[in-house]
């Protein structure tokens, strides 16, 4: 502690350098958060999906619609609690740039099925008792300024109609960037080919137990029809989504090693020129008696100082900066973008770690140099 | 008079480390920003290459892709035999396609992706070049057998020669496997055309696609048709078609490209600030002897910058030489227009390298500005007695 003052007049003795060193920790860190906080939205479905909860879709792909008349037949599997059709109607509001999802579900069911979905029992009320009503996602609020009571219309292209619809409540939970309406409605409006369709049933099961035989029963029973299922947990559910992105991942992970590595030779490259120029003096500490440990301490410590403002404007930055501006609102299926905390544990022990490895090397061969040797230093 | 470059490259050689460092990581960020550009011009080339001149593609009015669109036995008897349609052999070069999508699993995966799967029909493969059958043969029409694409039976389980896959209720047998030089039809499996309108109980098609006698007509008739209020189609240039879906499918990667590697490079920069910051000091009576000799000051500034952007440069090339070797790795991702994986290469092509030194100097030349400044402000005797 009673060196706690060199070291920091050794900071700030070239100022500028420190300044410039800092600054490129900080925007390499906030890029690397960036990063991460895309990844954990990739990881999200997977990761926080509801235990109870599974998700039937045509065997063959998503994009296949599956007949109304398997829902009955989905009820009566044990181990099932409640199901519900979710209906994706593709319907864009005003302009193809203004992408969000709308579902057409059995608004009875909605509540028990993503019981996440939070709104007031009025708006509740509101919207099952009407079949125009419409609910729709906090951050579609946001968004579009949609209040409760607005006609709002959206054309979907998969049908080639347009269907209005009146909003009777905001919700928040899930993906708030979603419109959800009643199917009974939507089922009146379509022609006759695309009635009673479902693009998915949820399922939610009585326990956690239940899962792995209700995904087995359901799919047995539709084996050999027409439109055979698939069905599974959510989690696996929505890993299949990420799985569809392909390489997008692993690039992503290279790309964050690629910045660390480019932050350990910016650091690297300035302690050692730091070491560099102060041979001379080290000369002079161990004339006057320090030894070589203490001195080693002294840069490792200079550098983890430096290291840790970085990471702390660098961390506290992108932290504050994307809880004030939600990427969210503007990246389809992305729930949030706030960094978790496991990230920004992460990103200051990288930084921790940055600070060590950069200086180790210059500091242990300037601190063995012997007297004579140091004070020789051209530097 | 200007200084002699030896000079720089001298002083580039003398602090070795420094230099390395500072180059490698303006090659870093250069790096990055070449390989996701390269995914972006992947899948762009793809695009831009996948659709023939003179075909004009039909869907339904409204429909954004071929999965969306649905054509009628009837509407096609009506396009084929329209003015302006190429014929052979007195019958028209016109086809109808029908699209379908398949989930399978990814090599070593329990999970996958959607492939597309195409109906084609007789006129399908005059219409379209490159296709070639490069193991096994064309599947018989009527029969219930498919060819895959090479890069498709490369990432997917299950679609080896020999191999079943299932469609509905009916399986396929994979009889050859393809390449399509390089389009998005290489992301495809291809079966008869009737034998999947059976399969998947569809009186109608996705698509019709019509070769057109000139460069002129495409555009009349893809307006007449467009136009007619009785056909609720749309006709589009098939290479309007595929270039369309660039913007969705590969603009997000080009957005990450920028800024990922802009803050990487205000990194670098930084970084580079301080090497040259450094230099400035550590040669500072150096530069007061130059200044003795008669050089001036423009010299000086110009000096120091020319061996920043040289070190930039050197850095530029280490990046473009670690991104080289992802020239034409294949790879795949979901393109979200047709919901199904589009199979494509990594292309670092040359303009995207130029862009990619251009990049690497600027960098070098920006984040030296001020020291270089700085140093070509030293007063003689100020610089002579440091």
């Amino acid at each position: 502690m009673k060196f706690a003052k060199l070291v920091l007049k050794n900071i700030l003795r070239n100022k500028r350098r420190t300044l410039l060193t800092i600054s490129s920790l900080v925007v390499s860190l906030f890029l690397i958060i960036t990063l991460a906080t895309i990844l954990t939205e990739f990881e999200r479905g997977s990761t926080e999906s509801s235990p109870l909860r599974l998700i039937s879709r045509h065997a063959v792909s998503l994009a296949f619609p599956m007949p109304m008349a398997h829902l009955q037949r989905i009820k009566t599997v044990p181990g099932v609690k409640e199901a519900m059709p979710f209906n994706w109607f593709g319907g864009i509001y005003k302009d193809e740039k203004n992408f969000f999802a709308n579902f057409a579900v059995d608004a009875t069911k909605l509540r028990d099925v993503l019981p996440e979905l939070k709104m007031s029992d009025a708006e509740w009320q509101a919207f099952t008792s009407d079949r125009q009503g419409a609910i729709v996602g906090q951050k579609l609020v946001k968004l579009y300024g949609f209040t409760p009571g607005q006609r709002i219309t959206l054309k979907s292209p998969i049908y080639n109609q347009e269907v209005e619809f009146i909003i009777r409540g905001v919700c928040t939970g899930g993906d708030e960037k979603t419109l959800f309406f009643h199917q009974d409605y939507l089922n009146e409006l379509l022609p006759e080919w695309a009635k009673d369709r479902a693009s998915t049933f949820s399922i939610r099961a009585n326990t956690a137990d239940d899962v792995p035989r209700i995904s087995q029963a359901v799919d047995s029973i539709f084996a050999n029809t027409d439109a055979p299922t698939k069905t599974e947990s959510e989690s696996e559910f929505a890993k299949s989504f990420e799985t569809m992105l392909g390489g997008v991942k692993q690039f992503l992970y290279g790309i964050m090693a690629a910045i660390t590595f480019s932050v350990l030779l910016v650091m690297g490259n300035t302690m050692a020129m730091t070491v560099r120029e102060r041979t001379k003096e080290v000369g002079t500490l161990k004339a006057i008696g320090f030894q070589r440990g203490t001195i080693t301490a002294l840069f490792l410590a200079e550098s983890l100082i430096v290291a840790c403002i970085g990471a702390a404007i660098g961390i506290g930055g992108a932290a504050l900066i994307f809880r004030s501006i939600d990427l969210s609102l503007y990246i389809p299926n992305f729930i949030s973008f706030i960094p978790t905390t496991q990230t920004l544990v992460a990103a200051f022990v990288l930084s921790i770690a940055v600070g060590l490895i950069s200086v180790i090397y210059s500091a242990f061969r300037v601190s063995s140099l012997t007297i004579a040797e140091a004070l020789r230093s051209t530097e | 008079m200007a200084l002699p470059l030896k000079y720089n490259l001298r002083n580039i050689i003398v602090r070795k480390g420094s230099t390395l460092a500072t180059a490698f990581t303006i090659g870093l960020t250069v790096a990055v920003f070449l390989m996701v550009m390269a995914l972006a011009r992947g899948i762009d080339l793809t695009l831009s290459s996948s659709g023939e001149p003179l075909n004009l593609i039909v869907l339904r009015e409204g429909s954004t892709a071929e999965l969306n669109s649905n054509i009628t036995r009837e509407n096609f008897n009506d396009l084929q035999y329209l003015d302006g349609v190429e014929r052979e052999a007195d019958k028209p070069l016109a086809t109808a396609e029908l699209i379908t999508l398949i989930y399978k699993a990814r090599k070593g995966m329990n999970q996958g992706s959607n492939v597309t799967v195409r109906g084609i029909g007789p006129m399908s493969l005059k219409m379209r070049s490159g296709f070639q059958t490069i193991a096994g043969r064309m599947f018989n029409p009527g029969l219930t057998e498919a060819v895959v694409s090479k890069r498709i039976a490369e990432r997917f389980q299950g679609f080896d020669i020999g191999d079943k896959f299932r469609i509905q209720t009916t399986d396929y047998t994979v009889v050859g496997l393809f390449d399509a030089g390089g389009k998005a039809f290489e992301s495809e499996i291809w079966v008869d055309v009737n034998s999947l309108a059976s399969t998947t109980n569809r009186p109608t098609f996705s698509s019709a696609l019509l070769r057109v006698k000139d460069a002129s007509t495409l555009a009349t008739l893809a307006k007449r048709i467009t136009d007619d209020p009785k056909l609720h189609l749309k006709a589009l240039s098939e290479r309007t078609f595929y270039e369309d879906q660039q913007g969705t499918a590969s603009g997000a990667l080009k957005g990450l490209a920028v800024f990922i590697s802009f803050i990487m490079a205000v990194g670098a920069g930084f970084a580079g600030m301080n090497t040259m910051y450094a230099a400035v000091a550590r040669r500072t009576k150096e530069i007061g002897t130059l200044r003795v000799l008669g050089f001036s000051r423009i010299s000086v500034l110009i000096a120091f910058l020319l061996e920043s952007v040289s070190i930039a440069l050197i850095g530029a090339a280490i990046g473009i030489l670690l991104a080289l070797p992802l020239n034409f790795v294949s790879t795949g991702t979901s393109n979200w227009v047709t919901f199904s994986e589009i199979a494509f290469n990594f292309r670092v092509t040359p303009d995207l390298m130029l862009f990619a030194l251009i990049f690497g100097a600027v960098i070098g030349f920006v984040g030296s500005l001020l020291p270089s400044i700085r140093a070509s402000r030293f007063k003689i005797v100020d610089a002579l007695r440091a």
